[in-house]
């Protein structure tokens, strides 16, 4: 049987190629996109699945939810926990800090920058890691011990034995001589290690004076916490209100404590760290965090496309079974049963199937390195995971694309067939089928390029958007992590100095703000008091000239006004002055003081603190697009008695180009601070996070947008090639009764494109909701205008009257006499 | 005369042989005739019928209708004058699957742009002529070879045609479903109809006013019957 049907099957491409070709091209493609979407889908969801013990292992998330500001969660909780957790919560085995920060070796006057963890020596306990030389137990003990990744071994030393070893490392300007304790193998990926090729003790002093280790309100970093089993996760997490409650209150005038009733405004939270990666993308402090959703829906993409694929299959088989018909009819005559028929259609399909599953892989492996480096994951055919995965693709596909086609050939009468003068079309209720899958297919094409179009057209908004401050001509650097007031004094003078410079400013936030410090403000209006946390940021002179902020109403700073700087960080909480503030419009919406100049002249309070309104500015964006834009107050500092905590420099430049004027800036920056490495980029390029990640996807989309159309497309030449094989006499019939070669062309046109119609009429609800539901997502988006689903369903059906257009127009032409013979 | 064909032929040409289907037909045929042409399967009769309903087209010679060239016009022009002029009878029927009795039948109005009200009623009253209104709306596959018949004969006659071309029209009709046929045929040149008939059946093209004899693509023999 097997032969007979390879034999078939063999002559058949033969015989008809074009329909074995679009059957087999069809569903590889549609098995090509699966497979390569499901290796990604895979990807994201193995975040994290490799580490021994990952389902008893957790982050702890901060929750605020502040009066006048949208409540956030951040990863980064406050180490003052620490040694409660432990003390107050039996289940919990380990708990340790982990913060992430760049580490940089200095060789020859280069700069080699390592991703680096500061952690406690329980942190081999938590994250059971191979070593390859040295011991998990010792390799943190000592305070200037240092593990490196096998590729930062490699990388600083050509080899992975370097115990006893020292490497001087340079974290933001402070060095340390550190020796090397241990060598790891590579860890788990992915995962939370992604990238960090060295871990350290974090040094004794920084727990002392570090904010994050001595106030309730303050972090820096994640905490990891390890449960003697996975259910303790979620009874532990039910009880840390009581646990806020009990720890964080205090006296309203105690800076370590969170006040009265924390509870109210402070939240803490478990999250299981197999479900961190899905978790973050609406957590602040993360960066590796995506939106499940999204993930969901490429899979779905995937499974789409197969499905689409299948279908095609079962269009054209079935549409090939009527002329197949007289085929079966013959071979019961000859005494088949149907049930051997059932079974020879049955391998066919299969045998299909097999040969659209080889070439779906084979298209996989050409897809996997381009959607690899269009996400930017490391994402590579896992053949492993495919020899598992591609049998039952293919047996589900064969099943799938030949279990009705096979049915319907195996069922036909043969008398009938033998006494009909044309061939069957397999009923009405074929043809009803046959339409319905195009329409199908063609519902899940537009649905996808519409959402195609909606994600191309926000991810290019918000791109464009206006973003409160002039992008262009303008260079950020990086955090100068000094508080010494004479030292940014002398950086400000150097990097003016720098020609082509025509203003600098300092700042405390840059586009994607490295810390963001937010204090509450009271606003004693005539109909009450009103709270607001503001995002605080301090600005220099020069900060005008080089951001160029919308002043919507008041003035800007001026040095020569003495109420204009200040104050310092340390009257924040406890001081007792008055200075003068610029407000963004945001923050005089959250005051309630209705429009921009009703702010102006107001005064609000932080504690005995008074601040005068002088302006307010249109909001600056500095975060993600998806974020709502913060309240914000801005300080006023001409470096004349107050520092800034960590100023960033911001550099306006003109008639000279970029990369040359950021390697005079590296050059002027080097000259004061040489042990500080300097990144002058533009700010586009620091927003570059918060775009890639939905532009990588929309490329996806465009993927599975020009895979569905394809299929689709190939779902309609073979309905057409069908209807015009079939059609030939009918279409002599009416071209005797008087039809002209126009009304022949409209005919068939319109009952080719009368599916895609339908296809229109189904997509474009349908992806509406899902897009309305997206945008959603974004603090600033595009209108669902109806031109963007006129132009996916006008390029359908025109890429679809394309696809038939051959058949029709061959149809059409037929000479009447010819067609009438024909059958 | 309402027909003259003059020196007409018809070769095929395949990749590498010429079959030459008809040789030099002369015939006329004038207003309210009805001919009946004979002959052996192969003979060229059906070639010469759809010559006749200009579905084909002759190599060489000349085909008048009335005063009208045919062979000089284009297929748009062709198509007009089809749909204008000629009804057609098909041996095997030619019933469009997917349509109606009705629908088939008004397919011969609609590309004429007759306002729909009107290809009702004519419908309805070329239905009741052939008696198949009770069928109106079946389907082909539903009715019977000699219902199947009637409605393409109502569809022939529909448009009130100068000229009937009928193409074996009983040959795949039992004998009392082909005497119902012929009967209709008879009845409708005696309301003034021209029909060609192409039959095997020399009783069916007894019933004819002229019968003419063909044999390897030319005419043999043309007598014309006493009735």
């Amino acid at each position: 049987m097997i032969i007979s049907i390879l034999r078939g099957l063999f002559r058949q491409a033969r015989r008809h190629p074009l329909y074995v070709g679009l059957n087999i091209f069809g569903l590889a493609l549609g098995i090509g996109v699966f497979l390569t979407l499901t290796l990604l889908v895979r990807f994201e969801y193995s975040f994290n699945a490799g580490f021994a013990d990952a389902d008893r292992l957790a982050r702890m998330d901060e929750h605020w939810s502040m009066p006048g500001t949208t409540p956030y969660e951040s990863a980064d909780a406050t180490f003052k926990a620490l040694p409660f957790l432990k003390q107050d919560f039996s289940e919990i085995e380990e708990a340790v800090p982990f913060i992430g920060t760049d580490l940089c070796v200095v060789k020859d006057g280069q700069f080699t920058n390592f991703g680096g963890v500061m952690t406690d020596p329980a942190f081999f306990q938590m994250f059971s890691l191979r070593f390859l030389h040295g011991s998990p137990a010792t390799a943190l003990t000592r305070p200037d011990g240092l593990v490196l990744s096998q590729h930062a071994a490699m990388t600083l030393f050509g080899s992975s034995d370097t115990l006893g070893k020292t490497v001087e490392l340079n974290r933001a300007g402070q060095k340390t001589v550190q020796v090397v304790t241990g060598v790891l193998a590579d860890p788990p990926s992915p995962g939370v290690l992604d990238g960090v090729d060295m871990i350290v003790p974090i040094p004794p002093q920084e727990r002392l004076t570090r904010g994050c280790f001595r106030f309730w309100g303050s972090s820096c970093g994640n905490i990891f916490l390890k449960f003697h089993r996975r259910e303790d996760i979620a009874s532990v997490s039910d009880r840390l209100t009581d646990f806020v409650a009990h720890r964080t209150a205090g006296p309203a005038d105690d800076p370590i404590s969170l006040g009265s009733n924390p509870e109210k405004t402070f939240h803490l939270s478990l999250t299981p760290l197999r479900a961190l990666h899905f978790h973050d993308a609406n957590v602040e402090d993360t960066e590796s965090g995506v939106d499940r959703r999204i993930i969901d829906s490429i899979g779905l993409i995937g499974l789409l496309a197969l499905t689409l694929g299948c279908a095609n299959a079962v269009n054209l088989a079935t549409a090939r079974a009527g002329l197949r018909a007289r085929e079966v009819a013959l071979r019961k005559t000859l005494g088949a049963p149907r049930r051997m028929l059932f079974g020879h259609f049955m391998g066919e399909a299969m045998v299909v199937s097999l040969v659209s599953g080889l070439s779906g892989l084979a298209l996989c492996e050409a897809f996997t390195p381009a959607i690899a480096s269009m996400t930017g994951e490391a994402i590579r055919v896992d053949y492993g995971f495919i020899a598992l995965l591609l049998p039952l693709v293919v047996l589900g596909s064969g099943l799938a694309s030949g279990l009705y086609p096979a049915l319907v050939l195996s069922g036909y009468q043969p008398a009938k067939i033998l006494a009909a003068t044309g061939m069957p079309a397999g009923g009405r209720q074929a043809t009803v089928l046959r339409n319905a899958l195009v329409a199908a297919q063609f519902a899940i094409a537009i649905c996808i390029v519409i959402c195609t179009l909606v994600i191309d057209r926000q991810t290019s908004f918000l791109r464009n958007a206006d973003r409160g401050y002039a992008k262009s001509g303008l260079l950020i650097g990086q955090q100068m992590h000094s508080g010494e007031i004479g030292l940014q004094r002398r950086m400000m003078d150097a990097l003016r100095a720098v020609p082509g410079v025509t203003s600098v400013a300092f700042g405390e936030l840059q586009p994607n703000p490295h810390s963001i410090t937010r204090t509450s403000f009271v606003y004693n209006g005539p109909t009450g008091s009103v709270q607001a946390q503001l995002t605080q940021d301090r600005v220099s002179s020069g900060y005008r000239d080089s951001y160029q902020p919308h002043l919507l109403a008041g003035r800007w700073f001026d040095a020569s006004h003495g109420q204009d700087e200040g104050p310092a960080k340390e009257d924040i909480g406890n001081g007792h002055g008055s200075w003068n503030v610029i407000l963004n419009s945001k923050a005089a919406r959250a005051f309630g003081f209705g429009n921009a100049a009703g702010a102006i002249g107001k005064v609000i309070r932080e504690d005995a603190n008074h601040f005068t309104v002088i302006g307010v500015i249109e909001d600056i964006r500095f975060g993600s697009p998806r974020e709502t834009i913060a309240p914000e107050i801005l300080f006023f500092s001409p470096l004349q008695h107050v520092a800034f905590d960590d100023p960033i420099p911001a550099v306006r430049f003109s008639g000279v180009s970029r990369t040359i004027m950021a390697e005079r800036l590296d050059h002027a920056w080097r000259t004061l601070l040489p042990d500080v490495a300097s990144h002058f980029s533009p700010p586009d390029e620091l927003m570059e996070t918060y775009y890639s990640g939905d532009e990588r996807r929309g490329h996806l989309f465009t993927l599975g947008a020009v895979a569905a159309l394809l299929i689709a497309c190939l779902g309609l030449y073979g309905l057409a090639a069908f209807a015009a094989t079939r059609r030939v006499h009918e279409i002599g019939i009416r071209k005797t009764l008087g039809a002209t070669g126009s009304q022949t062309i409209v005919l068939l046109l319109r009952d080719f494109l009368k599916p895609v119609l339908v296809a229109c009429l189904l997509a474009c609800p349908v992806s509406w909701i899902i897009m309305r539901q997206w945008l959603n997502g974004f603090d600033e988006r595009i209108a669902l205008t109806p031109s963007l689903f006129l132009v996916a369903a006008c390029g359908a059906a025109f890429i679809a009257a394309l696809t038939v257009l051959g058949q029709t127009l061959r149809l059409a032409r037929a000479e009447p006499a010819r067609a009438l013979r024909a059958e | 005369m309402l027909i003259t064909l003059s020196h007409i032929q018809r070769l095929y040409r395949s990749d590498e042989v010429e079959t030459t289907a008809l040789h030099d037909i002369e015939l006329e045929i004038a207003q309210g005739e009805f001919l009946a042409i004979m002959g052996p399967s192969g003979c060229g009769k059906s070639t010469l019928l759809n010559i006749l309903g200009t579905i084909d087209r002759p190599t060489a010679g000349s085909y008048r209708f009335g005063e009208e060239e045919l062979t000089k016009r284009d297929e748009a022009a062709l198509a007009r004058f089809r749909r204008e002029n000629l009804g057609y009878i098909f041996q095997s029927f030619n019933l469009i699957d997917e349509l109606t009795v009705e629908e088939n039948i008004e397919l011969a109005l609609v590309y004429r742009k007759i306002p729909k009200a009107v290809r009702r009623e004519r419908v309805a009253r070329a239905m009741d002529r052939v008696g198949i209104a009770h069928r109106a709306r079946h389907y082909p596959s539903q009715l019977s070879g000699g219902q199947q018949q009637r409605a393409a004969i109502a569809r022939a006659i529909v448009g009130e045609p100068r000229l009937i071309l009928a193409d074996e029209p009983t040959g795949n009709l039992d004998t009392e479903n082909g005497t119902q046929v012929m009967d209709i045929l008879q009845t409708l040149n005696d309301e003034g109809a021209t029909i060609i008939m192409v039959t095997h059946s020399p009783s069916h093209a007894d019933l004819a006013k002229r019968r003419v004899d063909m044999l390897d693509g030319q005419i043999v023999i043309s007598v014309r019957n006493a009735i």
